[in-house]
């Protein structure tokens, strides 16, 4: 200790010193090497995928002799420091999937600057462009290439409970387009005890527009992007939606109420306080686990269509898998992530635990697809899916994906505001200039992007 | 009216009759000391509540405020779950990491930086108080300038730099451009300021180097000065968040505060665990505070006071 | 290199000449180290604005862009306005409190002042993101220690929805702000109290001035010095607050509902480091460092004018 007294700094810096000391020497010796790493990585971030490939991946690390390793993370924190670490070229994972509407993220800048590989000759030269879902490739794509595989197609019914709606003697066969289904909305959706507050609904829509107005958009086949990256949403037709979108969920005669997440949801299916549910193929897997004892009570049904013939299903959300250019295996990766979505052996199982419908289209072939499923009422759902799925719409991606969506919410609870203030009086021009802004401040950022893509190094 | 607001109504009560009955006095220093003790409680109360919250089940986090009354104790009271989970391994691209190695590399990044700033700033700010050489008014000058310029500023290019460099995601690349501050500077120059320049000049007539009247001559004479700079420095670094999420990367690489706010994220369910490494992480600052208290509160406000 | 005394200049104070090169050998690493980490990337920071990046890797020249795009961005003109409103308030609520407390304390024993000193000041010790972590749980609806807390006290609150009712996301951050900052500038308002002639405030008592008219005639001038700093150094720090509002609203990366909680650093904190663009954040470092500027330049004009008195 006299040393430390002794210490020309003092007591505090000379004991600092040492735990400085001290700690460089245990990093330095427990740093992590990076020969210890396997020869592919992968990072998934849903729990049913993580469960599904790790049943996978065994059988492929034993024909190929190698070593693959899953992993899971969340993908809020995943993806900015996926991002940063690509550009910085630190260590990145081989494969990764990716979210819907994030793609664009990855892809900014010029095309040398892309940490993604390829993958659109790959495609080709295996023939799989022609046997996936054509729709999903735009979800995945930048510039025209193709840079993550779909995993899923997403189309989107509509969940309903079967025992109410045909005790109310509605005819679902019947409500084949939005006007017919609003005019029966209106008669269903009212008080039914006196006190003032409305007892039914007709179907779950979300207060502020968010998903449920994209899922409606993308049906009458409006976009936030199209194919060039410009923006697309300050529309006629998006502008004309929104207007009947706030007369169904905050006019006088509403047929639209949010039931939120979980529980709610399950609370205000079982209760009947709301008929008519958003059922892509994921959520009805979802439904099914959260409110089992509505089994055999509820059934599906394809959306409503905007016109007599019209497309009659919309796509909500999306996973890819996505490879990365700095992976020392390219052929590899390329091999397992062929093999995690498009191996035909497992894809029936894996509709059977999770209902999501693969987008390669051979697969629906397998007989798991046209089993009855009994919560719906013995429907058989994957032969319904299937059916809707070519129909699917198309979603082009953009690195300003999320402004647009902020955007679009923004200019709707504008016009929502202006609604609660003025009624119908001018509600389609305040629409009209509140999309325009929004798209404004949207093409701004977009404009950006296209100076940026065209760069140089 | 509950208990809580029975007992604020009877110190005030108080209050009143004793000013009604004239003991002017009394009553204000009943109000004064009143006040801050409602005031230490309403401080204390998140740190109280965080200290039951680590160790409660997550499942009756929520239950009572603090913790039940002692017979409805169960295992699920009192265990330490939260910091098991914590504990755990976690993948990452080059091998499991552990919660300690976050602790290790905050650890280092706070010591090491420390360190340097202790021995680069004392060097320069006793050249700044006891020596006069050309250029000196234009190097105060600056670093005053400097002063004013926010870190922010500079954040952007400087990771651009260090990306260049080759040493983003490691802690060098933190430590290497944050071996040496101006704050420090000007803390030592006040410090060294008050040293005598008679011993310094005996000490030269006496042989000593230069060096050698620096480190064994004034540095023991401004101890005080260097331990508040220690905590203030350490503190700084521990506590850092900004510069290492922007400079680092790789899990196994990243400091508390940087996981510690990942976890925000992905532990929404589970709040006990990112809690317990919040508790965790709030040890070395508590522990350092005590030991350099006076230093620190003399040090902190001898800049503002003499102006 | 011996500082020789025949050579020393007749001056009346003052060191004589050194003529070595010791000063520079000392000053070397941090002069080197300044040039490296600090000079070259200010330089660039200068060129760094006019440009768009796609994080450290390509670039685009694009002028005044930049700065042409925050003018017209309302997301950048809310963190404007949400940091000047922090600002504002973290003046005239944050340092009364601090004051108030300051004074409350300086009468007391040494014993306690220290324990209380400590106490108020623990919060300031474990920094800006754990204290966002801890208020995110706290500000929990129904079951958060503050909203129990309001609930029990006043009868309000209890349902408050702290960090996803617009309305509401700015207090929350000022109440966290408060618990975070009191103690530490209480610390400095203390010691400067201890400055206080106290014959000059006895001499206005026994004139018959009351407690607020002595604390705003004489207490508060004598300590005139340290209010300057402390109101200058607060307004500095709140305009580069940051991790705070980051680690309460870390859903949104800062954002919040409506854009409610976005300051100007964790608006540059996503344009630069999560959205990529190194030059735009850049180009909003600068609107902050002109801010401060002209803010230090505030300081020294009010600094001057004191000394004048």
């Amino acid at each position: 200790m006299r040393f430390a007294n002794n210490f020309p700094y003092g007591r505090a810096p000379f004991w600092l010193l040492v735990i400085a000391v001290v700690s460089v020497i245990v990093r330095v010796a427990t740093a992590h090497r990076p020969e210890a790493r396997p020869d592919l990585v992968m990072v998934t971030h849903t729990e049913a995928q993580f469960d599904a490939y790790r049943k996978a991946i065994p059988r492929f690390e034993r024909e190929h002799g190698v070593k693959v390793q899953l992993q899971f993370a969340n993908w809020a924190s995943l993806q900015a420091r996926l991002q940063n670490a690509i550009l910085a070229d630190t260590e990145v994972p081989d494969l990764s999937e990716v979210l819907e509407g994030a793609l664009g993220f990855f892809t900014r800048g010029p095309i040398e600057d892309f940490g993604l590989l390829d993958l659109t000759d790959r495609l080709h030269a295996d023939g799989l462009d022609q046997r996936l879902v054509q729709s999903r490739l735009s979800v995945w794509s930048a510039r025209g290439r193709v840079y993550a595989l779909p995993h899923d197609v997403h189309p989107v019914m509509l969940a309903y409970r079967r025992d109410l709606v045909e005790a109310l003697g509605i005819d679902v066969s019947k409500l084949d387009t939005w006007d017919k289904f609003v005019e029966v909305g209106r008669q269903v959706s009212r008080d039914l005890n006196g006190d003032g507050i409305v007892d039914r609904y007709m179907l779950d829509m979300r207060y502020d527009g968010n998903w449920t107005l994209q899922i409606l958009m993308f049906q009458q086949g409006g976009q936030l992007f199209d194919q060039q990256g410009d923006v697309a949403f300050a529309t006629e037709e998006t502008a004309q939606l929104i207007r009947w979108y706030i007369e169904q969920v905050r006019g006088p005669h509403r047929i639209g109420y949010e039931c939120g997440w979980g529980q709610p949801v399950v609370k205000a299916m079982t209760d009947g306080l709301v008929l008519f549910q958003w059922a892509p193929d994921w959520r009805s897997w979802v439904l099914a686990n959260e409110a089992p004892d509505l089994a055999g009570k509820m059934a599906l049904m394809p959306m409503p269509a905007w016109t007599p013939g019209g497309r009659r299903t919309s796509t909500w959300g999306g996973t890819g898998l996505m490879i990365m250019k700095q992976t020392r295996h390219p052929e590899l990766a390329w091999q397992l992530a062929k093999y995690l979505y498009f191996d035909t052996a497992d894809l029936g199982e894996r509709f059977r635990a999770t209902n999501i419908l693969p987008a390669l289209r051979d697969a629906w072939k397998l007989p798991e697809f046209d089993a009855p499923f009994p919560y719906y009422s013995n429907q058989r759902i994957g032969r319904m899916y299937a059916d809707l799925a070519p129909e699917t719409p198309p979603v082009y991606s953009s690195p300003v994906d999320e402004a647009a969506r902020t955007g679009l919410d923004r200019a709707f609870n504008r016009s929502a505001a202006y609604y609660a203030q003025h009624g119908e009086a001018g509600l389609l021009d305040a629409i009209r200039a509140n999309l325009a802004e929004a798209a404004e401040d949207v093409r701004r950022l977009a404009g950006r992007e296209k100076i940026l893509a065209k760069g140089k190094p | 009216m509950n208990i809580l607001q029975m007992l604020l109504l009877a110190l005030f009560v108080v209050y009143v009759g004793f000013r009604l009955l004239g003991r002017r006095r009394v009553a204000s220093r009943f109000a004064r000391w009143t006040l801050l003790t409602l005031g230490a409680v309403v401080v204390l109360a998140p740190f109280a509540w965080l200290l039951s919250a680590v160790f409660k089940d997550r499942s009756v986090l929520n239950e009572y405020i603090f913790l039940p009354p002692v017979g409805l104790w169960s295992e699920k009271t009192l265990n330490l779950n939260n910091f098991r989970e914590l504990f755990k391994a976690r993948p990452s691209l080059t091998g499991p990491v552990y919660f300690w190695e976050y602790v290790l590399n905050s650890t280092v990044y706070a010591t090491c930086t420390t360190v340097f700033q202790i021995f680069f700033c004392s060097l320069g700010g006793y050249a700044l108080a006891k020596y006069e050489f050309r250029g000196k008014k234009a190097l105060t000058l600056f670093m005053l300038g400097s002063m004013m310029i926010p870190g922010v500023l500079l954040l952007a290019p400087l990771y651009k730099m260090v990306v260049d460099l080759g040493l983003v995601d490691s802690l060098a690349g933190l430590i290497i451009p944050g071996m040496v501050g101006t704050y420090g500077i000007f803390l030592f120059r006040q410090a060294c300021l008050a040293v005598p320049n008679e011993m310094i000049d005996a000490a030269r007539l006496d042989g000593c180097g230069e060096f050698g009247i620096y480190l064994r001559l004034v540095m023991p004479l401004v101890r005080p000065m260097a331990a508040a700079f220690c905590l203030v420095c350490f503190l700084g670094n521990w506590n850092a968040f900004f510069v290492p999420n922007v400079f680092l990367h790789s899990q196994d690489k990243l400091t508390l505060p940087v996981v510690l706010n990942l976890y925000l994220g992905e532990f929404r369910q589970d709040q006990g665990v990112f809690l317990a490494g919040t508790t965790l992480a709030m040890i070395p600052p508590a522990v350092l505070f005590f030991a350099l208290q006076k230093e620190f509160i003399s040090g902190l406000t001898s800049g503002a006071v003499k102006g | 290199m011996i500082n020789s005394v025949a050579q020393r200049p007749s001056r009346p104070q003052g060191r004589p000449r050194y003529k070595g090169k010791a000063p520079y050998v000392f000053l070397s690493p941090y002069v080197v180290l300044t040039a490296v980490f600090f000079a070259v990337p200010f330089f660039n920071a200068i060129m760094l604005a006019f440009y768009e990046t796609n994080g450290p890797r390509s670039r685009a020249f694009v002028g005044l862009a930049n700065f042409v795009f925050l003018f017209r961005d309302s997301t950048f003109r809310r963190a404007l306005l949400n940091t000047t409103v922090f600002a504002l308030v973290s003046v005239f609520l944050q340092l009364p409190l601090s004051m108030a407390l300051a004074l409350l304390l300086n009468a007391g024993a040494a014993r306690v002042k220290g324990f209380f000193r400590l106490v108020f000041f623990s919060p300031n010790l474990v920094g800006q993101v754990l204290v966002g972590i801890l208020f995110s749980v706290l500000f929990t609806p129904r079951y958060g220690l503050v909203n129990r807390g309001f609930q029990l006290v006043l009868h309000w609150g209890l349902e408050t929805r702290w960090l996803s009712d617009p309305r509401f996301i700015m207090p929350a951050i000022v109440l966290a702000s408060l618990w975070l900052w009191v103690g530490f500038n209480m610390i400095y308002f203390l010691a400067a109290l201890q400055t206080v002639d106290k014959t000059l405030q006895e001499a206005a008592r026994i004139d018959g001035a009351n407690p607020w008219q002595i604390f705003w005639h004489v207490t508060l001038p004598s300590m005139r010095h340290v209010v300057v700093f402390v109101v200058i150094m607060s307004v500095i720090g709140s305009y580069q607050l940051f991790e705070l509002p980051l680690t309460l609203l870390s859903e949104s990366y800062g954002f919040g509902a409506n854009d409610a909680g976005l300051t100007l650093i964790t608006y540059l904190n996503y344009r630069a480091f999560r959205a990529g663009d190194l030059g735009l954040g850049s180009a909003v470092g600068w609107v902050v460092a002109v801010i401060i500027f002209f803010i230090s330049l505030i300081q020294i004009r009010l600094g001057r004018v004191a000394e004048e008195d």
